[in-house]
């Protein structure tokens, strides 16, 4: 049962209740005991239904009917001008520098958040005093809202007053302007890593799932401690590391944490965000708040959502012969 | 094999003078990456007691000449600071009240029962966790404001009614584990679906209602973007507030009282996660194990 603790809590239960042999032995009642059984599935899964559609669905078809016209939400002449914002979206030197830095923002916080929260987690699950202690206090900033987080780090990097330069001009290096270009880049990515206490506490659940006989075994034929981490820990905790890669990439895909470290950062302060932290999101919330064009922003919405099915899908389709999915055998019966 | 386990005298101190070095490193390491985790947020605490000219003096000014306590009363009394949090707290415990009975409901169905396009519906499910919310947000905002929702707390409840997938699937999991007899003899004793839900199966879920409930409020209190569309000044959040309000009569923000605010603002959330821990953290985790 221990090995396959991690994935059989998950992968194994959906299915179990349909096929559980759940004909009853009588023939009469059966029939009726089954419809009454549909019906309740729907009556209880109905509030999510109704919400999905009218929440989801319908905004997001509303989006894509919008992306198909020029409405701005005053001006009653808006048009219909087919693929035109797409085209336009294509031709816009502006979107695709926004979307670059996304990418790029993605491709850095996220291997760098989980090799972080990783080894957090291998630092705090070793045998330590005071052990809880220190995972509380590692995994506190990951709770802190991101207003809270978004002015700790605006007054820690202020260009003045800030802790940092205050570090930095203590050595005898000059100020730097952090929260302006080029350096707002690497402030936003340290708001990331500060919240590493995510991907440590979600880690370390897999890392006490890890059999201890496995460890041994390994130590017992020589395998060096990187090797052990490298061949044992990072395989079975694979299923984690790659629900973190996906979920990770999405929030960093739609972070709010440039506006909040921009300068008196409300929506319509969108204008003071710095070039480097001018994120896809943001080019987004431009084209929708400062500009009212509610239908090129919502091209560049859907936009996105394809580009993040497709990178998700691609995600899953490179990872399936790496990701080690732990089955127990004893709960396939 | 016998004669390595019993190494000589010399050795064993050497392996000693290791092992409490090796001890020496990790506790440093330990101690210092503690340290620089916890220091945004002291320095946060700390610009809330500082005037107004040592945080914008330039070098800095490390510690305030006197603590400047009073930063957190005004802080209070510059905006109708109560007002902003007792906005927070309406919408957070409406939200999370709503939208954890609507999971645990949406969870049973999903865990106890079945019928044709549960499977699909499922996948659905677990996909629309992948579904970034930014990309509903945005028109959602605009239906809202076309049916007269800006400005009211209906947002609030209607997606407190709608159940949140994330949570779906936490309630699903905890009542798959749960033994088949509870409803068996249930049913048998002529019991309705809704009754098994409400009298069996939810008084034996509290670890995972109150997981969700403090889930769904954190994520509540902490969200800015939300109500930054949906409310205006008066009716909207702490987190609006701080972010926004806190500015003297030509425009410019007050940088010492807004530091106080956010550590009031964040303060809350910081002991309820320190209160309630375990709960927080297995919801967390449980998470991860898809």
């Amino acid at each position: 049962m221990t090995v396959g603790q991690i994935s059989s809590v998950a992968a194994d239960r959906p299915d179990a209740p349909a096929s559980a042999g759940r004909a009853p032995a009588v023939g009469g009642p059966q029939t009726s005991m089954t419809a009454r059984r549909h019906r309740a599935f729907y009556m209880f899964t109905s509030p999510w239904i109704i919400g999905f559609v009218l929440l989801t669905i319908a905004p997001m078809v509303y989006a894509l009917w919008l992306s198909f016209t020029t409405f701005d939400g005053i001006s009653p002449n808006w048009k219909y001008v087919g693929l035109g914002n797409y085209r336009e979206l294509l031709n816009d030197s502006v979107t695709w520098a926004a979307l670059g830095r996304a990418g790029l923002f993605a491709v850095t916080s996220v291997p760098l958040s989980i090799i972080a929260g990783l080894a957090l987690a291998v630092l705090v699950n070793r045998p330590i005093k005071a052990r809880g202690l220190f995972r509380t206090l590692l995994y506190l900033p990951a709770v802190v809202p991101p207003v809270g987080a978004g002015l700790a780090f605006k007054l820690l990097f202020d260009q003045n007053s800030g802790a940092s330069n205050g570090v930095l001009t203590f050595f005898g290096f000059d100020a730097v302007g952090w929260l302006a270009d080029p350096y707002a880049r690497y402030v936003l990515l340290m708001t990331v890593l500060w919240a590493a206490g995510n991907v440590m506490i979600i880690s370390l659940a897999g890392l006490q799932d890890v059999p201890r006989e496995l460890h041994e075994a390994a130590r017992i034929d020589g395998a060096s401690a990187w090797r052990t981490f490298r061949s044992i820990t990072v395989p079975l905790l694979s299923p984690v590391l790659l629900f973190q890669t996906v979920t990770g990439m999405i929030a960093s895909v739609q972070t709010i944490m440039p506006l909040l470290l921009a300068p008196l950062g409300d929506t319509s302060g969108i204008t003071t965000v710095p070039q480097s932290n001018y994120l896809y999101m943001m080019h987004v919330f431009a084209q929708y708040f400062a500009l009212g064009r509610y239908g090129y922003a919502s091209a560049l919405l859907w936009v996105l959502f394809v580009l993040i099915l497709v990178v998700t899908g691609l995600i899953f389709k490179f990872t399936s012969g790496v990701v080690f999915y732990n089955v127990d055998p004893e709960a396939k019966k | 094999m016998t004669a390595t386990s019993l190494p000589p005298k010399s050795f064993t101190a050497e392996a000693r003078v290791r092992v409490r070095v090796k001890r020496l490193v990790l506790y440093t390491v330990l101690v210092s990456v503690t340290g620089l985790f916890l220091g945004p947020f002291g320095w946060l605490i700390l610009s809330g007691l500082k005037t107004q000219g040592e945080l914008a003096a330039s070098p800095v000014h490390w510690l305030p000449d006197v603590f400047q306590w009073h930063n957190f009363a005004d802080a209070f009394t510059q905006i109708d600071f109560l007002g902003y949090a007792r906005n927070s707290l309406v919408i957070a415990l409406l939200y999370a009240t709503l939208v954890t009975l609507s999971s645990a409901w949406v969870g049973f169905g999903f865990a106890r029962l079945d019928a044709p396009g549960k499977k699909v519906l499922f996948g659905v499910l677990l996909g629309s966790m992948m579904l970034p919310q930014m990309v509903t947000l945005l028109p959602t905002y605009l239906i809202f404001a076309k049916v007269g929702m800006v400005d009211t707390y209906w947002p609030w409840v209607l997606w407190g009614l709608s159940a949140a997938p994330y949570l779906v699937f936490l309630f699903r999991q905890f009542f798959a584990g749960m033994p088949r007899e509870l409803e068996e003899a249930a049913i048998i004793d002529g019991c309705g679906y809704t009754s098994i839900f409400w009298r069996i199966f939810l008084p034996q879920s509290w670890p995972v209602l109150s997981a969700s409930f403090i889930i769904a409020f954190t994520w509540t209190w902490g969200d800015y973007i939300a109500p930054q569309l949906l409310l205006s000044t008066d009716r909207t959040t702490l987190a609006v507030a701080v972010m926004t309000t806190y500015v003297n009569e030509g425009g410019t923000p007050v940088p010492e009282l807004q530091a106080a605010a956010s550590v009031m603002y964040v303060v809350p959330i910081l002991l309820i996660f320190l209160v309630a821990q375990r709960g927080f953290v297995a919801g967390m985790s449980t998470s991860g194990l898809k």
